[in-house]
């Protein structure tokens, strides 16, 4: 072969490799009848579509993730999945990348059933009737302490920064979490941070990073750590909880003076989904009281619906310390709403727990 | 005019070699060029949310160079990488040279049983180290029955430690295999010789054996060195905060922190510091011949 042949090959498949580069999102699209979901891991168990399933069964595929923004950053690549799980303080991320499209309420026969102050969250208004997100779940985020390792502690989150317990604590690796709460110690508004408040986060981000064993978002590992005595407080969620109790661990979940986090999370429909129709009808199951009861009964998170909560009944909310009218708790929480400088506030997170 | 017969073979023939070219071609091309193309190009473009950026730019650089912080993480990464890479090499070089030098007719069988760590998935590995290392664990429970301590240790999981531990065990066949090489192209001739000169054991290694095993062993060390400076699964699990490593502070950039063309400079920036790493171990191994 010439070297003038050889070039002209090598061309035509550099070109050809650059198309294909090209076509790759496109074939990662979801594929027709089938439904594919992308969630927080441990919210694919099929016992949350039992409606659903019934009439189409085996017919979602489910992909998981640990973080939403680390499923943002998925999406943003080209990964087209038909329904994804966010939670609400990312909705205004995700509309302005243009990945989700409104979901029309009056497709769905459970909205009614939607508690009044998650239906009327601010960011999740897309007019007309429609929303940018159906929210299916909402917990907490507070302390999760050992009581015999840790009595009598002081109801506040200063006890994630206060250095006796150096090396014997962690907190969770989310920017909706940790430094919404330096926020909140710092006595700034989380939400709308000026520069000087975003300085004073900083420095209670640092303070804190010398006193903290890890950083995560798994639960499971949390929850090992605190059975184990390695850890004697923890951020957490209401599920971890729930689960050290069913194995005996001495734990409460604090309820800390400056509030503890409530957060909501939901669908969204991805822009251009072919399946709609599908998308619809799994959504309205999961609004389905079973699927919200199971959601209470196995997690200990709270569901979207009033009708879910009914079907759980009052001894087991208080058991599982559920409020038995969540509009009421949502009040006297702290909201996880969207944060307007969130993507500052995530470079510096990061760049603090490097060391900075 | 060219016989019809000779032009067909001459297009066939071209038509093999580019099949045959096209798969390296596409891998090359597609899977290295390309890749490393777009993450050059990202490394020069403004952060505007989009997957490809926004205009040129030098400040991503900048930042890398004037920011200490990441000249401290990459110091870290080093140091983290550096030492694990000595460990493995200290760990891996007697093994290599037992099974080359004295392993007789079961060296294949010893290599064989060298590679079995991967049949096993990394993480499960990394998991496995956990639980040796953790509060509760196997190390601390060992400490603790024999009275050596009275309370666990929190000193051994979630420290640099555990993730040079956890990386030297990982890494420990690509350090014995080249090591082992070298060692096994030995002449056996020459330890005769050296004996025969009345050269005592220690002399022999000292002088014949370690020379002769430098190219594997500097070979193994890039082998190690240049992954684990990247590596951030072992930091993230095994770590703590106090080993977060280069590799983390890129995942990061392209994750929640949604700052591509920064984290693709990162990547820019570790590259020229393995690349500034491979010339000096060239340079070594070149003055120690020269």
């Amino acid at each position: 072969m010439t070297k003038k042949t050889f070039s002209k090959v090598l061309g035509a498949v550099a070109f050809s490799a650059f198309a294909a580069a090209l076509t790759v999102s496109g074939a990662a699209r979801a594929e027709d009848g089938k439904l594919t979901y992308f969630t927080w891991s441990g919210y694919e168990r099929p016992e949350y579509d039992e409606v659903y399933l019934k009439s189409h069964p085996g017919t979602i595929s489910a992909s998981v993730f640990g973080d939403d923004d680390d499923a943002f950053t998925k999406l943003k690549a080209g990964f087209r999945p038909d329904i994804a799980h966010p939670c609400y303080d990312k909705i205004i991320r995700w509309k302005d990348a243009g990945l989700i499209e409104p979901i029309d309420t009056k497709r769905l026969s459970n909205w009614k059933n939607v508690f009044p102050s998650l239906k009327s969250l601010p960011a999740l208004q897309a007019g007309d009737g429609k929303v940018w997100m159906v929210p299916w779940d909402w917990g907490n985020t507070s302390i999760i302490y050992r009581t015999d390792l840790l009595p009598n502690p002081e109801m506040s989150w200063n006890l994630l920064w206060d250095k006796q317990y150096a090396g014997r604590m962690a907190t969770i690796d989310a920017v909706h979490d940790t430094p919404v709460v330096a926020a909140l110690v710092a006595g700034v508004n989380p939400f709308d941070l000026s520069p000087s408040d975003m300085e004073k986060v900083a420095a209670k981000l640092r303070e804190q990073r010398p006193l903290m064993a890890s950083y995560t978002t798994d639960m499971t590992s949390i929850e090992q750590s605190l059975a184990s005595g390695e850890l004697v407080a923890s951020m957490g969620w209401n599920e971890a909880v729930v689960a050290l109790r069913k194995q005996g661990v001495p734990v409460a979940f604090m309820k800390p003076k400056e509030g503890m986090l409530t957060w909501a999370c939901g669908f969204v429909m991805l822009k251009g989904t072919k399946n709609a129709d599908l998308a619809y009808e799994f959504m309205n199951s999961r609004l389905d009281v079973s699927s919200g009861q199971h959601l209470i009964e196995n997690d200990g998170y709270g569901a979207s619906t009033s009708t879910a909560f009914a079907a759980v009944g009052p001894e087991k909310l208080k058991e599982l310390e559920l409020p038995s009218n969540p509009d009421d708790m949502f009040k006297t929480t702290v909201f996880t709403a969207p944060m307007k400088q969130a993507d500052e506030l995530a470079k510096m997170f990061e760049k603090i727990k490097a060391g900075g | 005019m060219i016989p019809a017969r000779t032009v067909v073979p001459d297009v066939r023939s071209l038509v093999f070699r580019c099949l045959m070219l096209l798969p390296g071609a596409v891998m090359g091309l597609g899977l290295i060029v390309f890749s490393l193309g777009l993450v050059v190009f990202l490394a020069f473009r403004h952060n505007d949310g989009s997957v490809l950026g926004a205009g040129w730019t030098w400040s991503n650089f900048q930042t890398i160079l004037t920011d200490p912080l990441y000249a401290q993480v990459a110091l870290r990464s080093v140091m983290i990488a550096g030492t694990a890479t000595a460990a493995t090499v200290l760990a891996a070089y007697p093994v290599a040279y037992c099974i080359a030098l004295r392993g007789g007719r079961w060296r294949s069988l010893l290599l064989f049983l060298v590679t079995l760590p991967f049949w096993t998935s990394y993480l499960l590995r990394v998991f496995a180290w956990k639980i040796v290392l953790a509060y509760n664990g196997v190390f601390n429970s060992v400490l603790v029955g024999s009275g050596i301590l009275h309370a666990p240790s929190l000193a051994f999981l979630n420290t640099p430690a555990a993730v040079v531990v956890t990386l030297a065990h990982a890494y420990a066949p690509f350090a014995i295999l080249p090591i082992y090489t070298a060692l096994e192209g030995l002449p056996r001739s020459l330890l005769e010789a050296a004996s025969d000169l009345g050269a005592r054991p220690w002399t022999t290694f000292r002088r014949v054996v370690l020379p002769a095993s430098v190219p594997g062993v500097l070979t193994a060390s890039m082998v190690v060195f240049i992954p684990t400076l990247g590596d951030y699964v072992t930091p993230a699990l095994v770590g703590g905060p106090r080993s977060i490593m280069i590799g983390s502070l890129i995942q990061m950039q392209f994750g929640r922190a949604n700052d591509w063309p920064f984290g693709a400079a990162l990547a820019v920036a570790v590259m020229l510091v393995v690349a500034g790493g491979m010339v000096l171990g060239r340079k070594l191994s070149v003055g120690r011949q020269g």
